[in-house]
């Protein structure tokens, strides 16, 4: 019947001498394992000047350690039948692969070199080519993109100048020109020590002996100082932030966001399920609304980002040709406003409820993406045992919680509204 | 006591590969049923692969195929739209339906738990779509406004132009989903006459992957589609459309702050003979992240965030395409690099280190490949649409491993000639320079 699978993994937890937390969760369904570190840092940690600093790091661990030659991490790992990434967002910096089973210890060699023996392989030059990568995956991801500076444009209004989250996290062109190779040493020092690091594993091992290979690989790297964590401000109590942009797109966008529950939050996954209910799935309100009803929308989405400091929740709709973009915020706000006077039905929070465990499960069943659901708990967390229990906290909430959370979350002195409209054509 | 850091640590003994296991079964109605059982996670994959894509449209109505598979859901025998979705929803299933070259595939991904309901949901709307009138201008209109945003999006555009200058009105030359041109004569009467030509179960095949035992699987999916008669035949490939190349297109789309770039031309079906040899050169020139062509542009010019190549292997020839995104100042650079890597690999031979890192990266990715319940169903539907022999996957690590250095450039030589091959950029034009003449004359066009 509906609403009666779960899941459950068993893992272990250990914290190796110099502080490093290991977590691993052996799953013999597939001959792979995913070996994930995530360092506790992000654009968030970034000072003055120095936007999308924390993000050109992780290109140059890529790019070589003392006992790594540069591109060596992408050899290795693909010569292994593997693949690899790493990615950068406010609050954690992440690096990860998924191997052949038999490689797990080519994964641990790889990062621990990242970790202990970084400074010796990074050069002027590495710097200035990725300095240069960055740039153009700001052109390519931003820039020229439709509607591409959006959401960087969001977070300034949202927030004070100052603030940790007013700065996204590709930065900007100026501040990535400015990155020295000091800074580069500095934020590594600082950074990237193994207390400052989660390490997991996920896949088919024997939890003893994958253990004892971390110990070996990771051991021996001392621990640093603890960085002291950034000051984030409440937002709260600003009122109403309003910004318009142009861009080379031929119809208007509204943005509205709304400073919610964090990740961290007992009130997450309520706030979470809430963006389910109102924009995923055809029935969902906004979309029931402007897309079916009315016809003034051509796309609708919501959710919510999982911040760990102050949260964000996003509703976005595209205005068909002709419609007018106040108009179309208008008409957004009125089904917003409906769900916190008159409620929602027991129906459409169980299929809200039944959309969000199916996401869940899905995000979960990899071992790369498992990895990483484990690697964010225990880091933003620190609670590595909420990737089994968020299943049951998003089954167990209900219309009461959902209500509070819509007229606390959804109020107006809590938004910033955005309108990307198309670009005046001039000449002809 | 010091860790030996100096070398990779040795792979331990490697694990078995393997590949999911199916039960195949045959309905009355011809529907063919392939069942693989996963139990780690309470997730269930299903793809229905029909004959039912763009091929068995009208070219004047491109579009159809797509539009009568968006139209599902839209009302189903008395439920209306908003009946479907509300049921859907409450399920909290994903579905997706949408056509292809030759085929549609419908995909559905759910909780275990609601099984035998998915089904249900899946019958009413393959068998029973009611196509309402309003319903249909709907989703018409909302195709008609996805064509328009796409041409925001400069990677979009270019891509659409590729197609357009390789394929012409040829069946690959034009988007699936349809044209500003084809879009608007399409009828709902259209609609419901390609779904009752094409929809059935003669000719279509239903792959599931997840928890549920084969039993459960295949007596749920008896009850609700052995009576799902009809269906359609599967028609023949496309064929190469005439040889052409030399052209240097570009298309200005002012104060772009970057420049898509595309070296194309048209490639080989998945059945060709050396199909293994192109698989291994396309790593090698630019399927890789340490192919070639990204580390010239990327990691030695630092001029891009990444350059790829790739064959698309279809029942027909699909294209060839080498693609990047630059800034525009170095446009005329960047397909100066792409051909010179290009006719390189035409030349001289690849080293055996090269060699070595293509294969194992495509052989020893294999478990990755197979990993998930979703990606199992979607390489058994891949390999429905595209005819590959049943052992293709059994057989594919040893072609790979066969393939050597000469192989590789008689097919760079035979596929990737410079006379066969067409140039194409998106960008601003006052800011490329004047660079690109020396590819061939040059064809400025308005990216409106």
């Amino acid at each position: 019947m509906p609403g009666s699978s779960t899941v459950n993994f068993d893992f272990e937890e250990h914290r190796l001498d110099n502080g490093l937390r290991v977590i691993i969760q052996p799953d013999h369904s597939a001959p792979l394992v995913a070996v994930h570190v995530m360092y506790h840092v992000g654009s968030k940690n970034e000072r003055k000047g120095r936007t999308g600093f924390a993000h050109l790091f992780e290109h140059l661990l890529f790019q070589g350690s003392e006992h790594v030659p540069r591109e060596g991490h992408f050899k290795y790992i693909q010569d292994a039948g593997g693949t690899l990434n790493g990615t950068t967002w406010f609050d954690r910096t992440n690096y990860f692969e998924t191997l052949p089973a038999n490689e797990l210890e080519l994964g641990l060699w790889l990062e621990s070199d990242r970790m202990g023996f970084f400074k010796p392989g990074i050069t002027q030059e590495k710097l200035d080519n990725q300095r240069d990568v960055v740039k153009n995956e700001r052109l390519q991801s931003y820039e020229n993109r439709p509607y591409g500076l959006a959401f960087e444009t969001v977070l300034r209004h949202a927030y004070d100048e100052g603030h940790p989250y007013r700065h996204p996290t590709i930065g900007y062109m100026e501040d990535i020109d400015a990155a020295s190779l000091e800074d580069v040493h500095e934020f590594f020092d600082l950074n990237y020590g193994p207390n400052n690091a989660t390490l997991v594993i996920v896949g088919d091992v024997e939890p003893e002996s994958a253990l004892e290979k971390v110990e070996h690989w990771f051991g021996e790297i001392p621990s640093r100082p603890t960085p002291a964590r950034p000051i984030v401000p409440s937002p709260l109590g600003r009122g109403e932030r309003r910004e318009v942009i142009s861009d080379k797109v031929q119809v208007p966008r509204v943005y509205l966001m709304y400073h919610s529950p964090s990740y961290n939050d007992p009130e997450f996954e309520v706030a979470d399920t809430l963006t389910y209910l109102l924009a995923d799935g055809n029935s969902s309100r906004l979309r029931q609304a402007l897309v079916y009803e009315q016809q003034i929308a051509a796309e609708v989405s919501a959710f919510t980002w999982p911040t760990e400091s102050v949260g964000m929740c996003f509703a976005i709709a595209t205005a068909r040709p002709g419609v007018e973009v106040q108009r179309l915020e208008d008409e957004m706000r009125r089904v917003l406003r409906t769900v916190c006077e008159a409620g929602v039905s027991e129906e459409e929070l169980d299929g809200a409820q039944n959309r969000a465990r199916r996401g869940l499960v899905q995000q979960l069943a990899g071992f790369g993406d498992r990895s990483d659901a484990f690697a964010h708990a225990a880091v933003l967390r620190g609670q590595p045992s909420y990737v089994n229990e968020s299943f049951s906290a998003y089954g167990a909430v209900d219309r009461g919680a959902i209500e509070t959370v819509a007229r606390d979350v959804l109020s107006d002195d809590r938004l910033t509204a955005l309108h990307v409209v198309p670009e005046e054509v001039g000449g002809s | 006591m010091t860790v030996d850091r100096s070398q990779r640590p040795a792979p331990g003994d490697p694990r078995p590969l393997r590949l999911p296991t199916f039960a195949s079964a045959k309905l009355g109605c011809g529907l063919e049923v392939e069942i693989a059982h996963r139990e780690s996670i309470p997730e269930v994959s299903l793809r229905l692969v029909l004959e039912a894509g763009a091929c068995h449209e009208s070219p004047a109505k491109r579009g159809l195929a797509e539009l009568t598979a968006r139209l599902l859901t839209e009302g189903t025998g008395d439920r209306d739209a908003l009946s479907m979705a509300r049921w859907l929803d409450r399920l909290g299933a994903s579905y997706d339906a949408s056509a292809g070259y030759g085929t549609c595939t419908i995909s559905m991904h759910f909780l275990s738990d609601v099984l035998e309901e998915a089904l249900e949901f899946l019958t009413a709307t393959i068998s029973h779509p009611s196509f309402p009138e309003a319903d249909f201008v709907r989703i018409r209109d909302e195709r008609l406004d996805e064509i328009e945003r796409q041409r925001d999006d400069p990677a979009t555009v270019a891509d659409h132009a590729l197609i357009a200058e390789l394929y012409g009105e040829a069946l690959y030359g034009r988007p699936i989903a349809g044209t500003r041109e084809t879009i608007p004569v399409i009828t709902r009467a259209d609609v419901a006459e390609f779904h009752t030509s094409r929809y059935g179960g003669a000719g279509a095949l239903l792959i599931v992957c997840g928890d549920a035992d084969e039993a459960r699987f295949h007596d749920t999916v008896e009850g609700h589609l052995a009576a799902w008669t009809g269906g359609g035949d599967r028609a023949a490939p496309p064929e190469a459309p005439a040889p052409k190349g030399g052209e240097v297109v570009l298309i200005d789309r002012p104060g772009s702050p970057q420049a898509e770039v595309r070296v194309a031309t048209v490639g080989v079906p998945y059945g060709t003979p050396d199909h293994h040899a192109i698989v291994v050169a396309n790593a090698i020139l630019g399927g890789l992240f340490n192919s070639r062509i990204n580390m010239n542009l990327r990691e030695d010019k630092g001029w891009t965030y990444g350059a790829r190549t790739s064959f698309g292997f279809r029942r027909g020839p699909g294209p060839f395409v080498a693609r990047t995104a630059v800034e525009t100042g170095v446009t005329a650079d960047a397909f100066g690099e792409i051909l010179k890597e290009i006719e390189t690999m035409r030349t001289e031979l690849v080293s055996s280190e090269e060699l070595d890192l293509a294969q194992h990266a495509l052989t020893l990715s294999l478990p990755l490949q197979f990993e998930g319940a979703a990606q199992i169903t979607a390489k058994v539907a891949r390999q429905r649409i595209n005819d590959l022999p049943s052992d293709y996957w059994e057989v594919y690590r040893d072609r790979i491993e066969a393939v050597t250095p000469d192989e590789i450039r008689e097919v760079c030589r035979r596929y990737l000639a410079p006379e066969r091959l067409t140039l194409l950029t998106v960008t601003d034009a006052d800011a490329v320079g004047k660079g690109l003449e020396r590819f061939g004359a040059l064809d400025v066009r308005s990216a409106t």
